[in-house]
Protein backbone atom coordinates (compact mmCIF):
# COMPACT_ATOMS: atom_id res chain seq x y z
CA UNK A 1 0.00 0.00 0.00
CA UNK A 2 1.19 3.36 -0.66
CA UNK A 3 1.45 5.43 2.64
CA UNK A 4 -0.45 9.17 2.38
CA UNK A 5 2.55 11.99 2.61
CA UNK A 6 0.08 15.51 2.67
CA UNK A 7 2.35 18.04 2.23
CA UNK A 8 1.49 21.98 1.57
CA UNK A 9 1.70 25.75 2.18
CA UNK A 10 -1.96 27.02 2.81
CA UNK A 11 -3.16 30.56 3.93
CA UNK A 12 -5.99 29.02 5.41
CA UNK A 13 -6.67 27.62 9.11
CA UNK A 14 -5.11 24.35 9.61
CA UNK A 15 -7.28 21.85 10.64
CA UNK A 16 -5.25 19.21 12.61
CA UNK A 17 -8.41 16.44 12.87
CA UNK A 18 -8.52 16.59 9.23
CA UNK A 19 -4.85 16.20 8.84
CA UNK A 20 -4.67 13.46 11.32
CA UNK A 21 -7.14 11.30 9.47
CA UNK A 22 -5.43 12.19 6.28
CA UNK A 23 -2.70 10.00 7.13
CA UNK A 24 -4.20 7.65 9.32
CA UNK A 25 -4.10 4.18 7.99
CA UNK A 26 -6.10 0.99 8.98
CA UNK A 27 -2.70 -0.25 10.61
CA UNK A 28 -1.81 2.99 12.57
CA UNK A 29 -2.09 2.58 15.92
CA UNK A 30 -0.07 5.99 16.84
CA UNK A 31 0.63 9.43 15.71
CA UNK A 32 3.60 11.96 16.83
CA UNK A 33 1.98 15.64 16.06
CA UNK A 34 3.94 18.26 16.28
CA UNK A 35 1.95 21.66 16.00
CA UNK A 36 3.74 25.33 16.45
CA UNK A 37 2.01 28.45 17.41
CA UNK A 38 2.35 32.02 17.19
CA UNK A 39 3.53 32.95 21.02
CA UNK A 40 2.44 36.38 22.21
CA UNK A 41 4.65 36.37 25.49
CA UNK A 42 8.25 35.26 25.37
CA UNK A 43 10.11 34.67 28.55
CA UNK A 44 13.24 33.31 27.42
CA UNK A 45 16.03 35.20 26.55
CA UNK A 46 14.66 39.14 25.79
CA UNK A 47 11.86 38.66 27.03
CA UNK A 48 9.29 40.49 24.91
CA UNK A 49 5.63 40.60 23.29
CA UNK A 50 4.38 40.17 20.19
CA UNK A 51 1.25 41.39 18.64
CA UNK A 52 1.52 38.90 15.03
CA UNK A 53 3.96 37.35 12.97
CA UNK A 54 3.61 37.72 9.19
CA UNK A 55 4.76 34.65 7.27
CA UNK A 56 5.75 34.64 3.87
CA UNK A 57 7.46 31.07 1.65
CA UNK A 58 9.07 30.40 -1.62
CA UNK A 59 5.78 27.73 -2.24
CA UNK A 60 6.86 25.97 -4.77
CA UNK A 61 10.51 25.70 -3.60
CA UNK A 62 9.20 25.23 -0.05
CA UNK A 63 6.76 22.32 -1.49
CA UNK A 64 9.95 20.61 -3.32
CA UNK A 65 11.50 20.80 0.42
CA UNK A 66 9.02 19.58 2.27
CA UNK A 67 9.16 16.22 0.03
CA UNK A 68 12.70 16.05 0.75
CA UNK A 69 12.06 16.14 4.78
CA UNK A 70 9.61 13.38 4.23
CA UNK A 71 11.71 10.84 1.94
CA UNK A 72 14.74 11.94 4.85
CA UNK A 73 11.93 10.99 7.15
CA UNK A 74 10.87 7.66 5.13
CA UNK A 75 14.63 6.94 4.71
CA UNK A 76 15.34 6.89 8.73
CA UNK A 77 12.01 5.04 9.94
CA UNK A 78 10.83 2.92 7.48
CA UNK A 79 8.07 2.08 9.80
CA UNK A 80 6.87 5.52 9.53
CA UNK A 81 3.46 5.19 7.96
CA UNK A 82 1.35 8.63 6.81
CA UNK A 83 3.61 11.71 6.85
CA UNK A 84 1.70 15.53 6.65
CA UNK A 85 4.12 18.23 6.61
CA UNK A 86 1.81 21.88 6.51
CA UNK A 87 3.07 25.15 6.84
CA UNK A 88 0.47 28.35 6.94
CA UNK A 89 1.71 31.54 5.97
CA UNK A 90 -0.21 35.24 6.39
CA UNK A 91 -0.95 37.12 8.88
CA UNK A 92 -0.91 34.62 12.04
CA UNK A 93 -1.70 36.08 15.98
CA UNK A 94 -1.05 34.61 18.97
CA UNK A 95 -2.15 31.20 19.96
CA UNK A 96 -2.65 30.07 16.08
CA UNK A 97 -1.34 27.08 15.00
CA UNK A 98 1.47 27.99 12.23
CA UNK A 99 2.53 24.42 11.57
CA UNK A 100 2.04 21.05 11.82
CA UNK A 101 3.94 17.61 11.47
CA UNK A 102 3.07 14.67 11.62
CA UNK A 103 3.77 11.06 11.56
CA UNK A 104 2.01 7.55 12.41
CA UNK A 105 3.45 4.36 12.55
CA UNK A 106 1.41 0.88 13.78
CA UNK A 107 2.76 1.87 17.05
CA UNK A 108 4.40 4.31 19.47
CA UNK A 109 7.54 2.61 20.01
CA UNK A 110 8.58 2.46 16.47
CA UNK A 111 10.64 5.89 16.42
CA UNK A 112 7.53 7.41 15.87
CA UNK A 113 8.14 10.85 18.10
CA UNK A 114 11.41 11.16 16.74
CA UNK A 115 10.96 10.95 13.33
CA UNK A 116 7.97 14.01 13.68
CA UNK A 117 10.77 15.74 15.83
CA UNK A 118 13.48 15.39 12.94
CA UNK A 119 10.80 16.51 10.55
CA UNK A 120 9.85 19.82 12.13
CA UNK A 121 13.69 20.71 12.70
CA UNK A 122 14.60 19.69 8.81
CA UNK A 123 11.77 22.16 7.76
CA UNK A 124 13.04 24.97 9.78
CA UNK A 125 16.64 24.32 8.48
CA UNK A 126 15.69 23.97 4.80
CA UNK A 127 12.16 25.17 3.98
CA UNK A 128 11.77 28.41 2.66
CA UNK A 129 9.54 30.47 4.71
CA UNK A 130 10.04 33.67 6.64
CA UNK A 131 8.56 35.30 9.42
CA UNK A 132 8.39 39.02 10.70
CA UNK A 133 7.56 39.54 13.74
CA UNK A 134 5.48 42.48 14.93
CA UNK A 135 5.61 43.94 18.43
CA UNK A 136 4.25 46.51 20.19
CA UNK A 137 7.67 48.42 20.03
CA UNK A 138 7.90 47.63 16.02
CA UNK A 139 8.41 45.03 13.61
CA UNK A 140 11.64 42.49 12.78
CA UNK A 141 12.74 39.75 10.47
CA UNK A 142 13.41 36.95 11.69
CA UNK A 143 16.39 35.00 10.82
CA UNK A 144 17.68 31.15 10.85
CA UNK A 145 21.06 30.25 11.77
CA UNK A 146 21.46 27.70 8.92
CA UNK A 147 23.38 27.68 5.86
CA UNK A 148 23.33 24.73 3.43
CA UNK A 149 26.27 23.44 2.22
CA UNK A 150 26.90 21.77 -0.75
CA UNK A 151 26.82 18.12 -0.76
CA UNK A 152 29.95 15.95 -1.08
CA UNK B 1 21.22 36.00 -21.12
CA UNK B 2 18.92 38.09 -18.51
CA UNK B 3 17.89 36.08 -15.69
CA UNK B 4 15.40 36.81 -13.33
CA UNK B 5 16.05 36.92 -9.53
CA UNK B 6 13.01 36.43 -6.91
CA UNK B 7 13.43 38.08 -3.79
CA UNK B 8 12.23 36.99 -0.46
CA UNK B 9 12.11 38.67 3.01
CA UNK B 10 14.70 41.38 3.92
CA UNK B 11 16.30 41.22 0.50
CA UNK B 12 12.98 42.14 -1.14
CA UNK B 13 12.54 45.04 1.53
CA UNK B 14 15.85 46.23 0.78
CA UNK B 15 15.41 46.24 -2.96
CA UNK B 16 12.88 48.90 -2.61
CA UNK B 17 9.84 45.82 -2.39
CA UNK B 18 10.84 44.71 -5.19
CA UNK B 19 9.22 40.66 -6.18
CA UNK B 20 12.16 40.36 -8.29
CA UNK B 21 15.36 41.72 -10.48
CA UNK B 22 16.88 41.03 -13.37
CA UNK B 23 20.82 40.60 -14.18
CA UNK B 24 22.51 40.07 -17.08
CA UNK B 25 24.96 37.32 -17.25
CA UNK B 26 27.07 35.72 -19.65
CA UNK B 27 26.48 31.96 -20.96
CA UNK B 28 28.31 29.84 -18.36
CA UNK B 29 28.14 31.89 -15.46
CA UNK B 30 28.70 30.69 -11.89
CA UNK B 31 26.64 31.65 -9.21
CA UNK B 32 29.45 33.68 -7.73
CA UNK B 33 29.64 35.45 -10.77
CA UNK B 34 25.44 36.27 -10.34
CA UNK B 35 26.28 37.43 -6.70
CA UNK B 36 29.18 39.99 -8.27
CA UNK B 37 26.59 41.05 -10.78
CA UNK B 38 23.98 41.89 -8.14
CA UNK B 39 26.55 43.24 -5.78
CA UNK B 40 27.57 46.09 -8.63
CA UNK B 41 24.23 46.91 -9.89
CA UNK B 42 21.87 46.40 -6.45
CA UNK B 43 24.12 47.86 -3.74
CA UNK B 44 21.78 48.09 -1.47
CA UNK B 45 21.43 44.04 -1.30
CA UNK B 46 25.77 44.17 -0.44
CA UNK B 47 25.24 43.69 2.48
CA UNK B 48 22.64 41.21 2.64
CA UNK B 49 25.28 38.98 0.47
CA UNK B 50 27.31 37.83 2.88
CA UNK B 51 24.61 35.20 4.37
CA UNK B 52 22.35 35.23 1.53
CA UNK B 53 20.98 31.36 0.15
CA UNK B 54 20.71 31.48 -3.61
CA UNK B 55 18.49 28.77 -5.05
CA UNK B 56 18.11 27.38 -8.79
CA UNK B 57 15.52 25.59 -9.82
CA UNK B 58 14.63 25.10 -6.20
CA UNK B 59 17.54 23.44 -5.11
CA UNK B 60 20.31 25.18 -2.95
CA UNK B 61 22.87 26.17 -5.73
CA UNK B 62 26.63 27.49 -4.01
CA UNK B 63 29.23 29.77 -5.74
CA UNK B 64 31.02 27.28 -8.28
CA UNK B 65 27.68 26.14 -9.85
CA UNK B 66 27.41 27.03 -13.42
CA UNK B 67 23.77 28.83 -13.88
CA UNK B 68 22.02 26.17 -16.50
CA UNK B 69 19.52 27.56 -19.03
CA UNK B 70 16.26 29.66 -18.03
CA UNK B 71 17.32 29.15 -14.77
CA UNK B 72 14.77 29.93 -11.99
CA UNK B 73 16.96 31.69 -9.44
CA UNK B 74 15.87 33.06 -5.98
CA UNK B 75 18.20 35.00 -3.19
CA UNK B 76 16.95 35.11 0.30
CA UNK B 77 18.16 34.77 3.81
CA UNK B 78 18.05 31.96 6.26
CA UNK B 79 15.27 30.46 6.53
CA UNK B 80 13.04 30.31 10.02
CA UNK B 81 9.67 29.37 9.08
CA UNK B 82 7.51 26.66 11.51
Amino acid sequence: MEYPTILSVTDSELDLNLLLAGITLPSSGAAAIFTGMVRGVTARGEAHATLYLEYEAYVPMAEAKMQQVADEIRQRWPTVEGIAIVQRVGRLYPCTPTVLVACTASHRDTGVFDAARYGIDRLKQIVPVWKKEVGPDGEEWIEGDYLPKPEV
Amino acid sequence: MDVQVLLFATLRERAGRQRSIQVNLPDGATVADLKQAIRQAYPALQASLATVIVSVNHEFAFDPDVLPPDPEVALFPPVSGG
